[in-house]
């Protein structure tokens, strides 16, 4: 990881002439079929020194905005139905905070909520149910699939000037667009800031597979038909037992 | 193996799926019933999304039936006229059902629905299987004698058409009615239907034991592809690589279980699959009456 990281502090360019300077270790994660999670790693430097007496730093990262229902379970007749619903229009699929320190000891709550840091701060605003436990339901059931991350891993400093983070991301993660956005905090204000991105594809079968069935949905239907005919068929030959 | 599934939207390990489809796959050969019934609720156990169990499991019902419809088919054991009729039926009650399951899903209610039609028919199948076949076997020793055929309300109905393969002349209304009912369930269960189909035809519809296994095959296969295209179609939940790695171990197991099938007597089979039948059925209606770990869902959309 070491070696990783110096390699990769090579790539800087001019390091310590900006206030932040930051990167991604990749711009793309591909979900192939055999996607079982992956991460990425964030990584920079500063010009002035961070860690304890110095400045920190924050990073955030944000997946594609998507929507999502939350459901609470009823009792009838002794048998548990889904209820009561929240729908949430936008909330983004994937989210992590992470600091030198956390970002709750570093800016204060306007700042915060405006650059959208930490759990608490995420605007969400459901239609229907809108009794707080739907929230926080929402929350805890992310941060289970781990794609809602607080300060899982502090942002490790080196040499007092450099930084990196590793963002793990589960298999579960949808295609789209993620940012990232670094902010060197000082003396409880964003000092610097810098936005990277990278993108989550789909590719190989498994994306040729999800598009055909949502672009062509008919077309993938008597393709899946052909399909189990032909193996069932096929199987049948291959296995015959007489 | 690790492999992810591009409609489940997960990942699973492969020779889990292919290991469930070889499992039902040996149940579905030994007692002769398509497997579907078994092969839903396992995935929906497993953590794939309802809809997607129901959709991918009617789609490997169609792969898992066609091999026995074309061995039947050759044996002229498939009455075509009866099989149209059924089909006809079928594919009305299976539109009806997709409709009814793109309701329940933007309700939220799909998981609950599919296992409270799941308790609801198999505990009275099962049930009915149960008593049946210990009734039998308590009875071996007495014979008694079967009437060819019985005349009752149904027969009294319009709209009657020859069958000259079953040796009926009877209304098509029943028919029609038993082939929507299928193909409702079929729907909404992922089942081929086979379970009910087979024991609607002899004893309500009174056809000859010789043409009911090929027909019902005939309807599996046709109520099962519209199924499949209908879901992939409206509700996008057909995951072909599931359904081809349930097929690869499915395949191969019935052919296993068939072979081990034929050493069973008649009355134990039934009794043994009733009991089977009610053991899926107990199983789904604990998970429906059992307080949940937790009372908040999420899902997508």
């Amino acid at each position: 990881m070491r070696w990783l990281l110096a390699l990769l502090l090579l790539s800087l360019p001019a390091v310590a002439e900006e206030p932040l300077v930051a990167r991604l270790s990749t711009d793309r994660v591909e979900l192939s079929t055999t996607f079982t999670g992956g991460s990425v790693m964030v990584f920079g430097s500063t010009a002035q020194p961070i860690g304890p007496g110095g400045a920190e730093v924050i990073i955030m990262a944000r997946g594609p905005d998507l929507p999502f229902t939350v459901r609470r379970k009823v009792q009838v007749l002794g048998l548990w139905f889904n209820g009561p619903a929240a729908r949430y229009g936008a909330v983004p699929a994937f989210y992590a905070v992470a600091g030198t320190l956390p970002a709750w000891r570093l800016l204060p709550e306007a700042l915060r909520r405006q650059y959208a840091l930490g759990l608490d701060m995420l605007r969400l605003t459901p239609t229907g149910a809108r009794e707080p436990e739907f929230r926080a339901a929402l929350v805890e059931i992310k941060q289970e699939a781990g794609l809602w991350q607080e300060d899982i891993a502090p942002v490790d400093i080196v040499g007092g000037r450099l930084f990196h983070v590793n963002l793990p991301l589960p298999a579960t993660i949808p295609a789209g667009d993620y940012t990232v956005e670094v902010l060197l905090v000082d003396s409880r204000r964003v000092a610097a800031r810098e936005l990277l991105a990278f993108r989550v594809e789909r590719v190989g079968t498994a994306a040729t597979i999800a598009d055909v069935s949502r672009g062509q949905p008919l077309l993938y239907g008597v393709i899946c038909v052909v399909l189990a005919i032909l193996a069932g068929w096929l199987g049948s030959v291959l296995f015959r037992r007489n | 193996m690790q492999v992810y599934l591009p409609i489940a939207e997960m990942t699973v390990d492969a020779f889990l799926l292919v290991g469930i489809g070889f499992a039902v796959g040996w149940l579905s050969g030994l007692f002769g019933v398509g497997g579907g019934f078994l092969l839903t609720p396992s995935l929906i156990l497993l953590g794939v999304p309802a809809p997607v169990a129901v959709a991918s499991g009617a789609n490997q019902v169609l792969g898992a039936s066609t091999s026995g419809m074309i061995a039947q088919w050759r044996r002229g054991n498939v009455d075509w006229t009866m099989g149209g009729v059924l089909v006809a039926g079928g594919l009305v009650g299976s539109a009806i059902g997709i409709q009814l399951f793109a309701w329940l899903k933007s309700a939220g209610l799909v998981d609950a629905a599919v296992s409270l039609f799941y308790v609801v028919v198999l505990g009275a199948l099962g049930t009915l299987m149960v008593l049946e076949s210990a009734r039998a076997i308590l009875r071996r020793s007495k014979k008694r004698q079967a009437r060819l055929h019985e005349h009752f309300w149904m027969h009294g109905l319009p709209f009657k058409l020859r069958f000259r393969k079953s040796r009926l002349f009877i209304s098509v209304i029943p028919p029609l009615l038993v082939g929507a009912t299928v193909g409702l369930l079929s729907s909404i269960m992922g089942v081929g239907g086979g379970f009910m189909l087979v024991p609607a035809m002899i004893y309500l519809l009174g056809m000859p034991t010789g043409v009911v296994i090929g027909t019902s095959l005939f309807q599996v296969v046709c109520v099962a592809a519209a199924v499949t295209v209908m879901a992939a179609w409206q509700l996008g939940t057909v995951d072909i690589v599931l359904t081809l790695l349930l097929l690869l171990g499915g395949v191969a197991g019935a052919q296993f279980g068939a072979q081990m099938g034929t050493r069973l007597r008649g009355e134990e089979t039934r009794f043994l699959l009733g009991a089977l039948v009610l053991s899926v059925a107990g199983l789904l209606l604990w998970g429906l009456i059992d307080t949940p770990a937790r009372l908040f869902n999420l899902s997508a959309g």
